[in-house]
């Protein structure tokens, strides 16, 4: 079992150092590059735009050597201080910093500096995950467990009332725009009826910024407050999630145990005099989730795209937002940042689901 | 419906077949089974008859599609003329002026005029989209599944990441820096980020249909393999493609709409059911809901229809679905 | 020996008591979108106690349908069992017993081999899992029991090693030891009426002789009844002593195993003679028999066979003939039955092919 994780994990690395270069080049084919930002500035001289890029690593004229150098400084290989693939120590620059090497680079946990913010990606980026994992993670966790279980009944079930209006609604769902529905949500439970707050993690004025010290200090102080708060802030943006991811896996959990259902290794357990329930629970149920585990790890994606839409539309402070915000400034380090953490996650997440159709499918082969 | 089809299989009723008693001539022509004829298409198309959502799907995006080619034509829309409003925030939707059936945005212009304009962009990215996206995830997934191999390794690789890389992500950063408010950059945008999906769904069939018999037997029969492609695998990969690429175009649609909404796709001077909507989130909080309302609206019937039109399509272009 | 019986003489009264199992008039239709499907349609026949019977027929023929109408495992919708069929077990109408009390029945006193081993097994649980279930479900056995009892009959069928095969996944064993395992699975609970659908269907012809052998044996040795399912007349001639002609819903023929294959009554039968392939006939192009079964949703008016039958004249085409109108009762063939409005049969009919075996 160890021995075909280690085996995953090593498989990934081709697929992470292309996730490197491809956040890394869409950052570099943007027309104009990070000092674009100068040109409608006379006040800006040459040599101070000289001084700025090479706080970032970058370098003004775009030759394959130079790419190439911009690349093995974000990356951690080459160091811009020195010029060289030497660290200031004398060290090689890929080495941690305790052997000799450099600080600069992915390989030494640093994503760069935001160019809005003057302040590090890394730091910047840590701060939101909570808030983006305490949404994503709770409504993936209620959107499976409910569509594993609506999708169960309504096959075992199947052509019910119960089953039709499922199939119905799923339509519904699955067709609105996610941000659409945030709105439309916002509106009626925010607006009309006032029985939830439209944006934000935290009441502001009575609490400090989510995730800030103070916050914490605060939470420390009142902690069932504080949680009755967030709680308050998250139902809007986990309904909308929930609600348009639940439609379309209910049905896939649906189709799976359909399908499972009308396999012979039933009927077989029917034949044996086993209850229905039994015959459903123990010979279909642990079959039909053998590819819903495979579904919901390609689904991870766009937990996080769901999680822009949720986020820009609750002004939730997260990872999503913080994208929209570097986009908007074309905050170039931030967007690379975002994009390689995320899929990164996506990545792990994946492996993790892989993992667990192993434990679950005797037939795979661990070696 | 063909689990009703499955429940049969215990008895494995062989497939009717048409006029089987006439194969020694004489005897059995009093029973013989007489069905008609038809070939694939006309099948095709009886089945969707059957399929009543489906047919109403096509009826929506039929209106949808005459919109968003007479739309601007017959309503023209001037991004200039703000003609002012009687209450902060827009006016509410009255059936006193046609108009304003759907009430106004913050500057007096008419949603209604939005949606009727607004089509024409929305429809064109979804369904420009979807073709683009198509045509490339159909090559790269038959190169990949015919070739197998080296070549399938790379590409999928290559797919692989791409489908790593969570799209929203690309799409925005892309929209930002290369879109400039250009629908047909938009429409690039889109199209170039859309196939990998859809390219290992092709892949997929094409690896399974490589193995299939009647793939081997036209291949004894010493069959070209351009021709083998052509004529035996693409025909076969059609009705899983077809959906495919409807829900290819009704994504796009949505995720134009959501670009929009966000002020980095389409520019504020032309009309797209997303920017029709972009800038209304702040006079929601005022109890604006018409604005933000009516767009959406038909943005969501019109994913509803492509998505029946997709599973109607679906079940007609599978020879082995019998009934609707 | 095998009985017929005419519909509602021996009305809801239970058989005789060395009767296992007697079918009357049982008709299993299929309600599906482009019509019925009349898979069963007036079959009668039964089995003693420990005897052994064939039932025979094309695939389509409605042979498995009735096995899993037995057993009660079709769903309701879409399949239909008529409200006037019979199913009597040891005593008791099995389609008026309630789900509760047929579990009782499913597994421990009738026992079902399917066609394919491979996907009949569960992947996801063990072998000794799947066997030790049953036999815990219907012995109240503890676990332990259970699994022991699993093992035991692993090593009845003929397993090397049963305690370590018992902890393997379906997958991890071959075809013929994963068919060996669905043996011992319907005979860990000693069912009095073992039903083996097509068990050999998928095995090569050396598997297939030692799987046959497998089940005689053990039938022999646990004095079960058999009822075995087959459409290879080579595989009935070889087990069993009594045997029932199925074609398009209805029995068309039964009688002992000698009688049926030396002297086929039936066009039908005879035409499946036909067309075993011999050392004799080498050389000769094979007997086939012509046409295919009719439409399921267009059977013919009259006998369903007509279309495709040499010997078809005046009444096959309007008129359906039946079984317990023939005289001896063991065949559905207007040249055995008196036709329509004649008191007397037409005339014994003249073999041209005569026996073929």
């Amino acid at each position: 079992m160890s021995k075909y994780i280690i085996r995953r994990v090593i498989g990934l690395i081709p697929l992470l150092f292309g996730i490197i270069l491809v956040s890394f080049f869409l950052m570099k084919l943007a027309p104009g590059g990070p000092q674009a930002q100068f040109n409608q500035n006379p006040r800006v001289t040459e040599a101070q735009i000289d001084v700025w890029l090479k706080r970032w690593c970058l370098e003004r004229e775009s030759t394959p050597l130079s790419v190439i150098r911009e690349f093995g400084g974000w990356l951690g290989v080459y160091n811009c201080t020195t010029e060289s693939l030497l660290s200031e120590s004398g060290g090689l620059n890929f080495l941690p910093a305790a052997l000799g090497g450099g600080d600069n680079g992915i390989l030494h946990g640093d994503l760069g500096l935001s160019i809005k913010a003057g302040r590090p990606v890394t730091d910047m980026i840590t701060e939101r995950i909570p808030a983006t994992l305490l949404l994503t993670i709770t409504a993936l966790v209620i959107w499976v467990f409910l569509a594993v279980v609506l999708g169960v009944i309504a096959a075992v079930k199947r052509y019910s009332v119960f089953d039709q209006t499922l199939t119905f609604f799923s339509y519904v769902f699955y067709s609105l725009p996610t941000f659409w529905l945030g709105l439309m949500f916002i509106f009626v439970f925010a607006v009309l009826l006032r029985w939830l707050p439209p944006q934000g993690i935290v009441t502001p004025r009575e609490w400090p910024p989510f995730n800030s010290e103070n916050y914490w200090a605060a939470f420390g102080a009142a902690p069932l407050d504080a949680i009755l708060d967030i709680g308050k802030h998250m139902i809007l943006p986990v309904l909308v999630l929930v609600l348009v991811s639940i439609a379309a896996d209910s049905r896939f959990v649906r189709a799976s145990m359909l399908e499972t259902l009308n396999q012979d290794y039933v009927r077989t357990a029917r034949a044996k005099g086993l209850p229905k329930r039994k015959v459903y629970m123990k010979h279909a149920f642990r079959n039909a989730m053998l590819p819903v585990v495979t579904n919901v790890g390609l689904e991870l994606p766009f937990l996080f795209s769901g999680a822009i839409v949720t986020e820009t539309i609750f002004s939730w402070q997260g990872m999503g937002l913080l994208f929209i915000t570097g986009v908007n400034d074309r905050d170039y380090f931030i967007l690379m940042g975002l994009i390689l953490i995320t899929s990164t996650l996506v990545v792990v997440f994946n492996l993790v689901a892989d993992v667990v159709y192993a434990v679950v499918d005797p037939r795979i082969r661990y070696d | 419906m063909s689990e009703y089809n499955r429940a049969l299989e215990p008895t494995a009723q062989p497939a009717p077949r048409v006029a089987a008693a006439e194969e020694e001539g004489g005897g059995g022509g009093d029973y013989e089974v007489s069905l008609e004829s038809l070939n694939q298409w006309q099948l095709a198309w009886r089945r969707f008859k059957r399929h009543r959502l489906a047919l109403i799907g096509a009826g929506v995006l039929l209106v949808m599609v005459s919109m968003a080619i007479l739309g601007p034509i017959i309503w023209p829309y001037d991004p200039t003329r703000i003609p002012g409003v009687s209450q902060p925030g827009g006016d509410p939707p009255t059936l006193e002026s046609f108009d304003r059936i759907f009430g106004t945005d913050f500057g007096g212009r008419s949603v209604l005029q939005f949606i009727v304009v607004g089509a024409r962009i929305s429809v064109a990215v979804g369904f420009f989209t979807a073709l683009i996206a198509t045509t490339i995830g159909v090559t790269i997934g038959a190169l990949a599944g015919y070739f197998g191999g080296r070549v399938d390794n790379v590409l999928m690789r290559f797919v692989d990441l791409l489908l790593a890389i969570p799209f929203l992500f690309v799409i925005l950063v892309a929209a930002r820096f290369f879109g400039g408010g250009d629908p047909v950059t938009l429409i690039l945008i889109f199209g170039l980020l859309s196939w990998p999906g859809l390219s290992r769904l092709v892949r997929a069939l094409f690896l399974s249909l490589r193995e299939a018999d009647f793939v081997q037997a036209a291949r004894a029969v010493g069959v070209s393999d351009l021709r083998i492609t052509f004529r035996h695998i693409l025909p076969n990969t059609l009705g899983p493609v077809v959906v495919s690429s409807t829900l290819i175009l009704a994504n796009a649609i949505v995720l134009e709409a959501f670009v929009s909404f966000l002020n980095f796709g389409i520019r504020a001077t032309d009309v797209s059911w997303g920017n029709a909507l972009s800038n209304s989130k702040g006079f929601l909080l005022q109890g604006n809901w018409w604005w933000p309302f009516f767009p959406g609206m038909v943005l969501a019937m019109t994913v509803i229809a492509v998505n029946f039109l997709g599973d109607g399509l679906r079940d007609a272009l599978d020879p082995r679905s019998k009934e609707s | 020996m095998t009985t017929t019986y005419s519909s509602g003489v021996a009305g809801s009264r239970p058989p005789a008591s060395d009767v296992l199992l007697e079918i009357r008039d049982l008709r299993t239709h299929f309600h599906v979108m482009d019509g019925v499907v009349k898979a069963v349609d007036g079959v009668s026949f039964g089995i003693r106690q420990g005897e052994t019977l064939g039932v025979v027929g094309e695939s389509g023929c409605g042979k498995s349908v009735t096995a899993l109408t037995i057993m009660r495992l079709l769903d309701t919708p879409p399949a239909e069992i008529d409200p006037d069929s019979e199913i009597w077990f040891n005593g008791r109408n099995l389609l008026t017993l309630s789900e509760e009390q047929m579990r009782a029945v499913r597994g421990n006193d009738i026992a079902m081999i399917f066609q394919e081993p491979m996907t009949s097994l569960n992947p996801v649980y063990t072998v000794g899992d799947q066997i030790a279930e049953a036999v815990s479900l219907h012995q109240r056995l503890s676990p332990k029991a259970a699994w022991e009892k699993a093992v035991d009959s692993l090593k009845a069928v003929g397993i090397n090693t049963p305690e370590r095969r018992a902890k393997q996944y379906p997958h991890e064993l071959s075809g013929g030891m994963r068919q060996r395992v669905m043996i011992a699975m319907a005979l860990s609970c000693d069912p009095k009426l073992l039903i083996a659908d097509e068990p050999t269907t998928a095995r090569d012809v050396t598997n297939q002789a030692q799987i046959l052998e497998l089940i005689r044996k053990v039938q022999d040795e646990t004095g079960a009844a058999l009822m075995l399912i087959t459409h290879d007349l080579g595989v009935v001639a070889e087990t069993v002593k009594d045997v029932v002609v199925m074609y398009a819903g209805r029995v068309v023929e039964t009688g002992t195993v000698d009688d049926v294959l030396m002297s086929p009554k039936h066009p039908y039968t005879e035409g499946l003679i036909a067309s075993i392939p011999s050392k004799e006939k080498r050389g000769e192009r094979l007997n086939v028999i012509r046409g295919t079964v009719p439409n399921p949703f267009n059977m013919p008016v009259g006998c369903n066979f007509a279309p495709r039958c040499p010997y078809r004249f005046g009444p096959c085409a309007d008129h359906d003939p039946r079984i317990e109108d023939a005289s001896p009762p063991d065949v559905a063939c207007w040249l055995y039955t008196p036709a329509p409005g004649s008191p007397v049969p037409p005339r014994t009919r003249a073999r041209s092919t005569g026996s073929t075996t």
